[in-house]
């Protein structure tokens, strides 16, 4: 599937999923705004490498936190290709602990970036896009935000409120000629999850139907897909990349 | 761009933002009231206006352009009902309606209701011959 129209801005670009999803995005021809807030030598070497191929690549720092901050990285986005009409909220934080002894400053941390972030870098991609009437937004979001997992309680209620608003957006900007999805990884094998994976990689990957995790690659051509022009059809759609992990009842077998 | 083919435009972006056949869009219609406009579809309308047209119209605008600057405590009374300077001045913007039929009975949230796809022209022609 080619690209090479799209302008793309990614969140949270200068590793993990994020990253995949910029170099999966420019290999497709799209021009990439690599998004960082404090990355910025992880950004640079990502745009080296899309430009070294013979891509276009900026890096745009901004936490997409901040309101004005996201506005700012669209802009930036615009002013280096033209237009913005491809967007993947992607930034995203975890502050794992028990509700118990979770402080107030832990989940309004990870809900400002994860899904303050994603409304943000919306609103302020939107307009662009609804008066080209030509748009696609992914969300990066989690298995975690339609299950529960320990510890995850901040995390996962960020991830449900991205699919309550990717569902939201989709219908409101569906007439505007703007498809809205989001992708639910499960387990990635992303430094945000290494602690997990470190402690309980063996026993998470028995749980899994696949038996192994989701690379970070297989999440970023999904993101591609729904970003381009093979799903014209395709909104307001929470796709889970779990490999199976989301739709088992439980673990068992006949005796 | 003559108004003729801004009202060819306009009626077009109606009927398309608000899934109507083009008979039905006619000049004397009220956006709100008679073909059931709602915010998401006049923001529709109004992008569809910018990109067809190329004059930035913002949802706020319409209201602005219908009050004519005249401030909120000038342009309706104690009650909400709009005052006989305002209802001069909609005569201007709206010049369909009646102000003896109004007088002293239009509230200040019904004057939206009255406004009509040829209203909607004639301001898009102003704006656009202002920005010109």
């Amino acid at each position: 599937m080619d690209l090479s129209d799209r302008h793309a801005l990614v969140t949270g670009a200068s590793r993990g999923i994020g990253k995949a999803c910029a170099l999966e995005l420019a290999s497709r021809g799209a021009a990439v705004a690599v998004n960082y807030r404090s990355g910025e030598a992880e950004a640079q070497a990502v745009v080296a490498k899309i430009t070294g191929a013979g891509g276009r690549a900026v890096a745009v720092q901004g936490d997409v936190s901040v309101p004005e901050e996201a506005t700012a990285a669209v802009s930036a986005t615009v002013e280096a290709f033209g237009s913005i009409n491809v967007l993947v909220n992607n930034a995203g934080i975890s502050r794992d602990g028990l509700i118990f002894s979770m402080e107030p400053e832990d989940w309004l941390a990870v809900m400002n970036v994860n899904f303050g972030g994603t409304f943000n870098c919306t609103r302020a991609a939107a307009e662009h896009m609804m008066r080209e009437r030509d748009g696609a937004i992914v969300n990066v979001s989690s298995v975690m935000g339609i299950g529960a997992w320990v510890g995850q309680a901040n995390y996962a209620a960020s991830k449900g409120a991205v699919n309550a608003f990717t569902r939201c957006a989709a219908l409101e900007f569906a007439r505007f000629g703007i498809r809205v999805n989001a992708v639910m990884p499960g387990f990635s094998p992303t430094e945000l999850v290494q602690e997990l994976v470190e402690k309980a990689g063996r026993s998470i990957k028995k749980q899994i139907p696949m038996r192994r995790m989701a690379e970070v690659e297989e999440v970023a051509r999904t993101v591609a897909f729904l970003a381009g022009p093979d799903a014209s059809g395709i909104t307001g759609s929470l796709l889970p990349i779990d490999g199976g992990v989301s739709m088992q009842l439980g673990l068992g077998k006949p005796e | 761009m003559d108004r003729s083919e801004i009202e060819s435009v306009v009626h077009e972006a109606v009927a398309e933002a608000l899934a109507l056949d083009d008979d039905e869009v006619t000049p004397e219609a009220t956006l709100m009231d008679e073909l059931g406009a709602e915010s998401i579809d006049l923001l529709d309308i109004l992008f569809r206006l910018e990109r067809g047209i190329g004059v930035k119209i913002q949802a706020a605008d319409l209201t602005e352009h219908v009050q004519g600057g005249i401030p909120d405590e000038e342009f309706g009374d104690d009650d909400e009902i709009i005052t006989e300077k305002g209802l001069a001045h909609l005569t201007t913007v709206m010049p369909q309606i009646d102000p003896e039929e109004h007088k002293g009975t239009l509230r200040a949230d019904e004057v939206m209701n009255l406004f009509t796809v040829d209203n909607l022209v004639d301001m898009v022609v102003a704006r656009k011959a202002a920005a010109s």
